[in-house]
């Protein structure tokens, strides 16, 4: 069982791609969807995102992620509904109305945080993370110092959720019922699990800190690197392609 | 209280089975240890004595109740949980607020459980007022043991509470869990070291690859070659020495020097063979 955002291991196209392509394609995908409010188009890349999940095998993390992502964006969308008076009036509010516009606005918003989520995440589950930071320091020429921050930073992710996890158990063993009462009751258990959770952190990350330092991390360089990253024919596809639905969004968004 | 656990499989994700089919029973009172290498599935077996795991299949009572019926802090009450790493179980700012905790969890703060507090910093030698996240590891683990300790359940679990620790450090966690088992509580223990297996547990369950693998009185296992081997253990250096003496010599296999378990029973064992008195490692200590 994995993790997440932890790689998975497999041989796909999107597996094989250079990790800087797949980091720019991500990027620019989730800027496009980001450029414009055309439902049609957004559809057409949550529908492009989850064919890519199933080219490579990670369905069924992208259903997590996206039931994640839902009730985040159901949020949004509730404020959206409430706060965006267009379209034909619905329903009568003291401050305004709904209409379907609001409707409308909100179900833009669901399906453009979702679509705009897939690439992104998808990309760490195809790649590694020592792959992705190195690349992008060879490639990208981004200082090493700042690649690592980031890799560590991903790489402590599923760590923390552990340790999280093991202080809930500490508490239930002495009596704390995380399972009893409502999301306030929750919430009033888990304010103490953060000091334990915090120093614990904190260790780690400085005793790898430290590790790093003795073992000469200021010494590395881009040349310091062995595996190198060419950009390829289906990479540089890959960007095209990228640049091309950017362009197609801002498109849609000046000429509508 | 009894802990029973009957033809138990469990795993944390489905694909993997963990433990695969675990029989045994601890008695009211008993002192057991669970030896068996890293991975051999020791520390699953105790999530499942404490309820934070359930079985998948078959079941584990705890005092005629399987822990499928019984809420976590009602088994909190029964069974008290020392973790494998400290730092997981310690959550308060001073000493004295994490020894309150478990009965704040429970709900049965009061002037008894406040006493009870204040006898058991005293009876570790520990100051209310440190917090408890700049001690050293070897206090910290003793502070997790008390938090335990404090709130007196009958059975009490504990995860390999040695590991780490340096030996004085060893010593003070063991007598403490000593007393807690002449005081009547049942002690469930995981532990790497055959010396204090040897010292202090009473039967011992040798676990391997998610199954009990042998069981039975303490040194009946140690002295059991082929079952520690198979699960790589290596038994006390007393045990050792006295199994090699009556494996070298016929003539001495049916002395008191190849039945030696115990430092005491050695010294007993020599001293009777070289024709001196010896009058227990105490009075060993006297004389000098
Ligand atoms: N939280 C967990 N999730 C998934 N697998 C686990 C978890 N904890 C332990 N395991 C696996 O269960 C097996 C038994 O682990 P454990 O019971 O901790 O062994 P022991 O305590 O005897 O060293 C190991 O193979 C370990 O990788
Ligand atoms: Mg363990």
């Amino acid at each position: 069982m994995n993790g997440f955002l932890e790689y998975v291991p497999g041989d796909s196209l999107l597996h094989r791609l250079n990790p800087v392509a797949k980091l720019v394609f991500a990027v620019l995908f989730a800027i496009a969807c980001f450029c414009t409010g055309n439902l049609a188009f957004l559809c057409v890349m949550l529908a492009a995102g989850i064919g890519m999940a199933v080219s490579c095998g990670m369905m069924r993390q992208t259903l997590g992620l996206m039931k994640a992502v839902a009730v985040f964006s159901i949020i949004l969308a509730v404020l959206l509904i409430l706060t965006t008076p267009t379209g034909d009036k619905l329903v009568d509010l003291p401050w305004g109305y709904i209409g379907t516009g609001s409707l409308l606005a909100a179900f833009t918003t669901i399906v453009r945080l979702e679509a705009a989520a897939i690439p992104l995440f998808l990309t760490f589950y195809v790649t590694k993370v020592t792959d992705l930071s190195n690349s992008v320091v060879k490639v990208l020429h981004v200082p090493y110092k700042y690649a690592f921050t980031f890799a560590s930073t991903v790489h402590f992710i599923p760590v923390f959720m552990n340790d999280m996890k093991g202080i809930m158990e500490a508490q239930t063993a002495r009596g704390v019922e995380f399972d009893q009462g409502g999301i306030v009751n929750k919430v009033r258990l888990m304010v103490p699990l953060c000091v334990p959770l915090l120093v614990s952190s904190v260790r780690k990350t400085n005793s790898a800190a430290i590790a790093a330092e003795v073992r000469g991390f200021n010494l590395r360089t881009r040349e310091s690197g062995y595996k190198q990253y060419p950009m390829r024919g289906a990479d540089i596809a890959v960007v095209v392609i990228a640049i091309a639905l950017l362009a197609t969004a801002i498109c849609l968004t000046a000429l509508l | 209280m009894t802990i029973e656990f009957r033809d138990v499989h469990a795993s944390y994700d489905a694909a993997t089975p963990i433990l695969r089919g675990v029989d045994f029973t601890v008695e009211d009172g008993e002192f057991v240890a669970f030896v068996g290498t890293n991975g051999a599935g020791k520390s699953t077996t105790m999530r499942l004595i404490n309820g934070l795991l359930k079985p998948e299949q078959g079941e584990v009572l705890v005092d005629g109740v399987p822990t499928t019926q019984l809420k976590t802090s009602e088994l909190a009450r029964r069974v008290g949980f020392l973790f494998q790493n400290p730092d997981s179980q310690i959550c308060c700012g001073t000493v004295r607020e994490e020894l309150l905790f478990g009965f704040r969890a429970l709900g049965c703060l009061d002037e008894q459980a406040e006493a009870r507090v204040d006898a058991v910093i005293d009876e570790f030698g520990f100051n209310p007022d440190d917090d408890p996240f700049l001690l050293n590891r070897g206090t910290r683990q003793l502070l997790a043991l008390a938090s335990i300790v404090v709130l007196d359940t009958p059975v009490v679990v504990l995860d390999e509470p040695t590991t780490g620790l340096d030996y004085r450090e060893c010593v003070k966690v063991m007598s403490i869990i000593s007393r807690l088992h002449q005081s009547g509580t049942t002690v469930i223990m995981v532990c790497h070291d055959m010396e204090v297996v040897g010292d202090f547990a009473e039967r011992v369950i040798v676990m391997s690859a998610g199954q009990v693998v042998a069981q039975g009185p303490t040194f009946d296992v140690l002295r059991d070659r082929a079952t520690l081997e198979a699960a790589s253990l290596v038994p006390p250096q007393i045990v050792d020495i006295s199994m090699a003496l009556g494996m070298m010599r016929p003539a001495l296999a049916s002395t008191p020097l190849a039945a030696a378990n115990t430092l005491d029973q050695m010294c007993d064992a020599v001293a009777a063979a070289v024709g001196a008195t010896y009058s227990g490692v105490r009075g060993l200590e006297e004389a000098r």
